[in-house]
């Protein structure tokens, strides 16, 4: 079945309300204003990135530490590890919680891959943020508050649905992140207004489903 | 207050339509339910969380914000919101103007210090302890001398408590002084006034024992308070150790009334041992001047709620 949900599976969420100040400098929190941490890993690094910017609109935390991890969540180095760790810090245990809680909402209800064929073994991320938040705001050079296509595929996915996406809608590419990324994927960052940024999603995912079902043209002259 | 429900997840509407556009009509699973979002904490203080014995008896005790609880790190709701009120109360105090004309329409001799505004007033305590030329000869000519007791009425930092009870405690207490057989000054009402202005007007007038009663710092909540400072034998460049001082004379502290008598007590204390300030003994008379003696019980206060939240 394609374009079906592919929830994201959150292997670990752990707490460290007063963590020592090694700790935070080493994972690029600021002892003089963070004091509490709050770790999480996903099988899913995408929606994960998704999801810690989400909590930085519900509470005061700042996501300072997320990466993903090489060659994903199937050649991960222990059952926890997934593909990806986040690690939000804020001043006190109480901001982190709020800051989770968030965190959890968006990857259980909102961001996701889909997938892009029928047995799943190609995945797409169409996601749209509608408002972004402090994290990936900056990490993108806008405001707080803008509309971002998040789009993920596979390389050759990614590569031509991308085309697709910035000729189907009026927006414009922010960052465009060419294969491999430590997963393996392509993605991209698009932004204009939301239902530009909807109209690229879409484009995408469309463009992403067309190459699964078609990943070899026939050339011209060619039998 | 209202639960948040939260959206439902705009991407996925989006899959869900292209999927069915491209013509994939199979089933999806289920979608887990959209959650409620608890809605942000309204606390009533003391908060039911952090409640203690202990705080609540020590609160009911004063109108200060102690045993207020806590949300995380933060205040309350209520409580900011209280806070902010009770501080605007102050500022409007601190800001208020004693009107120049307000002495005149209420019998008194106007004086003014050597201060020209009301926001020099706040900057220049020093200009605000000094009569000026104009007020000085007023003084001269029409003030009565070598009384007893001369009560200064005055705007202080809180016009709003002098024109409040001013008047009440001015006339309490220079009816208490008479009672006793003490020759009161001219009853006078001094703008811009500090404290120290006292000194200089009882030398001018020759009193044995200045009394300015003034509008006191106002505190949260509290911008009708007034303050009486009392001295023996008034002379310019008296200090602070020369005095004796009642504050809080309002109806949620000490009642004017109550105060004026208090008021002449310490000041029979003064004509007596001829002195005030650190030097007088007020040990004998712990039992007529109440809290002034300072060992006395404090009766529970109910603080006044100027917020409701729902």
């Amino acid at each position: 079945m394609i374009l079906e949900p592919l929830p994201p599976k959150v292997l670990s969420v752990r707490r460290i309300p007063n963590a020592d100040p090694a700790v935070l400098l080493a994972y690029g929190a600021d002892p003089a204003r963070h004091r509490s941490l709050g770790l999480v890993t996903c099988d899913q690094d995408d929606p994960t990135y998704v999801a810690l910017d989400e909590a930085t609109k519900h509470a005061r935390v700042d996501v300072v530490f997320a990466k993903s991890f090489w060659a994903g969540s199937k050649h991960a180095s222990g059952k926890l590890s997934g593909e990806i760790l986040g690690v939000l810090a804020g001043s006190d245990p109480d901001e982190v919680d709020e800051g989770l809680a968030a965190f959890l909402r968006c990857i259980e209800h909102d961001a996701c891959f889909f997938a892009a064929n029928d047995d799943a073994s190609i995945a797409v991320f169409p996601h749209v943020i509608s408002s972004l938040g402090r994290y990936l705001s900056a990490e993108a050079g806008l405001e707080p508050g803008q509309s971002m296509a998040y789009l993920v595929a596979p390389p050759i996915e990614g590569t031509v649905a991308l085309d697709a996406a910035l000729k189907g809608a009026d927006v414009r590419a922010v960052k465009i992140f060419p294969p491999p990324s430590p997963t393996n994927f392509a993605a991209a960052w698009l932004t204009g207004s939301l239902d530009a940024c909807e109209a690229a999603a879409v484009a995408y995912a469309e463009a992403v489903v067309a190459v699964a079902r078609g990943p070899i043209e026939r050339l011209p002259g060619r039998r | 207050m209202k639960e948040f429900v939260a959206l439902p997840s705009r991407t996925r509407t989006l899959m869900a339509e292209l999927r069915s556009r491209l013509g994939d009509e199979g089933p999806l699973p289920p979608a887990p339910p959209i959650p409620v979002i608890a809605p942000p904490p309204v606390r009533v203080f003391p908060s039911p969380r952090s409640r203690s014995r202990f705080a609540e008896q020590a609160a009911a005790h004063t109108t200060a914000m102690i045993g207020i609880g806590h949300v995380g790190t933060r205040y309350a709701t209520d409580v900011v919101l209280q806070f902010q009120a009770e501080l605007a109360v102050a500022h409007e105090a601190v800001h208020t103007v004693l009107p120049e004309d307000w002495a005149a329409s209420k019998g008194l001799l106007s004086l003014k210090s050597r201060v020209a505004d009301h926001h020099q007033f706040l900057l220049r305590p020093d200009l605000g302890r000094r009569l000026d030329e104009a007020s000085l000869g007023k003084l001269r000519s029409s003030a009565k001398r070598g009384v007893d007791v001369q009560p200064i009425l005055a705007d202080g930092l809180s016009a709003v408590a002098t024109m409040g009870s001013g008047m009440t405690l001015l006339e309490a207490f220079s009816a208490e002084c008479s009672k006793r057989g003490w020759s009161v000054g001219t009853p006078m009402c001094a703008r811009f006034a500090r404290v120290w202005l006292e000194d200089e007007i009882g030398q001018e007038v020759g009193a044995k024992v200045a009394v300015i009663l003034l509008g006191e710092r106002p505190g949260l909540g509290t911008g009708d308070g007034l303050s009486a400072y009392l001295v023996y034998d008034p002379r310019i460049g008296k200090t602070d150790g020369d005095r004796n001082m009642m504050s809080n004379i309002h109806l949620r502290g000490t009642p004017p009334v109550e105060a004026a008598s208090r008021l002449a007590v310490l000041t029979g204390a003064m004509l007596e041992q001829r002195t005030s300030g650190v030097p007088l003994d007020l040990s004998p008379l712990v039992a007529q001047l109440g809290d002034a003696g300072g060992t006395g019980y404090r009766a529970p206060q109910k603080r006044v709620r100027l917020v409701e939240t729902s």
